[in-house]
């Protein structure tokens, strides 16, 4: 009967919406689904950093293994692969690069690269670090920004304190671009 | 629908809408989704922008000023929740659950064979055939997948084999992934 509750439409009573579902930083998914993500190690890793109490019901849910076992029965009855793709954008390496490049005889410009890597959105970076250094900074490309003025030492700092996921040592400096 | 969908090459152009067309679509939706009533005015607010988001292969997302993908439709076809939206009211679609054999297969695109849908893991709410559904799942709780049905219910459990609800969207596909449009 419960079962049977739980599909029926309409709002249910007590419960106030809308429900916040908590989802995986690692696979994005439900973390309830993670388990079927290629990567699921990574899942693992992140819910034991983010959500120690989840990741607690896991363990123990993988050492019963029901999951796996009778899947894997299963799979042997039906068609096709059922391969589950991971996400893109997991495929590069993540890491920002900053150079600095001529403009004019004395002035020079600042290239930042790869920070959509960490899924930021660069508009937003862009005018951060135009309000930032007080200068001109856009969008220039599909992952650069470009910022009129010479601060890319300061982005070694300036990058790990806005976005915390950004350690210093993710940041490459690849010097000066030349004419 | 999103399998090879990709936001950057997928995407051809966002239109801001006319609050006439705003109004209809609006009211469409409600139509569809009556259970809605009392919630639309959060989700869509009367005053607020919203866009669509058109893609190629006669795709568009409906999204509202912060950049949320809403709802989406194909062609001229009835206008589908996207699974973030269905997450936060998981109650104002007919649920179907597959057993928990089909979750791998639903989350990598395909779509749903009516024996995962017969099988004593799964459940079926009655409905008739070309209705918007979400794919639930044995032992969890929340939706894995939006479809189509492709027959009825009452079909599904007769014929059993063979496609019984087309996969429209699901878990970590395009639509999925897309990001916050601004
Ligand atoms: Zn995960």
């Amino acid at each position: 009967m419960a079962e049977e509750n739980r599909l029926r439409i309409g709002p249910k009573e007590g419960v106030t919406y809308p429900i916040q579902v908590v989802y995986c930083g690692n696979c994005t998914m439900p973390i309830e689904y993670c388990e079927y993500y290629p990567e699921y190690d990574r899942c693992k890793q992140w819910l034991e950093k983010n959500l120690p109490r989840e990741f607690e019901k896991v363990k123990i849910g993988d050492n019963s293994d029901t999951a796996i076992g009778e899947e894997e029965k299963k799979r042997q009855k039906r068609g096709g692969k059922g391969i589950i793709k991971t996400k893109k954008k997991e495929e590069g390496p993540k890491q920002v690069c900053v150079s600095r490049a001529p403009r004019g005889k004395k002035k020079s410009v600042t290239v930042v690269t790869g920070l959509s890597t960490f899924d930021i959105d660069l508009k937003v970076a862009a005018k951060f670090f135009g309000q930032r250094f007080a200068c001109g900074s856009s969008v220039t490309g599909d992952d650069e920004i470009v910022i009129q003025g010479d601060v890319k030492d300061d982005l070694f700092d300036v990058i790990p304190e806005k976005w915390s996921e950004i350690d210093e040592d993710f940041i490459e400096d690849l010097g000066d671009q030349k004419r | 629908m999103f399998k090879k969908f990709d936001e950057k090459e997928s995407i051809s152009g966002i239109l801001q809408l006319k609050s006439s067309v705003q109004k209809s679509i609006r009211s469409k939706i409600l139509e569809s989704y009556p259970h809605l009533e009392n919630y639309l005015d959060t989700i869509l607010p009367k005053k607020d922008a919203f866009k669509i988001v058109k893609c190629h292969d006669h795709i568009e997302v409906l999204i509202n000023s912060s950049g949320e993908q809403q709802f989406f439709r194909h062609r001229e076809g009835q206008w589908m929740p996207t699974l973030r939206l269905l997450h936060k009211y998981p109650f104002f679609l007919p649920m179907q659950q597959v057993d928990k054999g089909a979750i791998r297969f639903v989350l990598s695109g395909a779509n749903i064979m009516c024996p995962g849908l017969t099988s004593p893991g799964a459940q079926m709410t009655e409905v008739e055939k070309d209705t918007v559904v979400a794919i639930m799942a044995e032992g969890k709780e929340h939706a894995l997948a939006i479809g189509k049905t492709t027959l009825s219910t009452a079909d599904i459990a007769k014929i059993n084999k063979g496609i019984g609800v087309e996969n429209c969207h699901y878990l970590n596909d395009g639509l999925w992934q897309m990001k916050a449009i601004k």
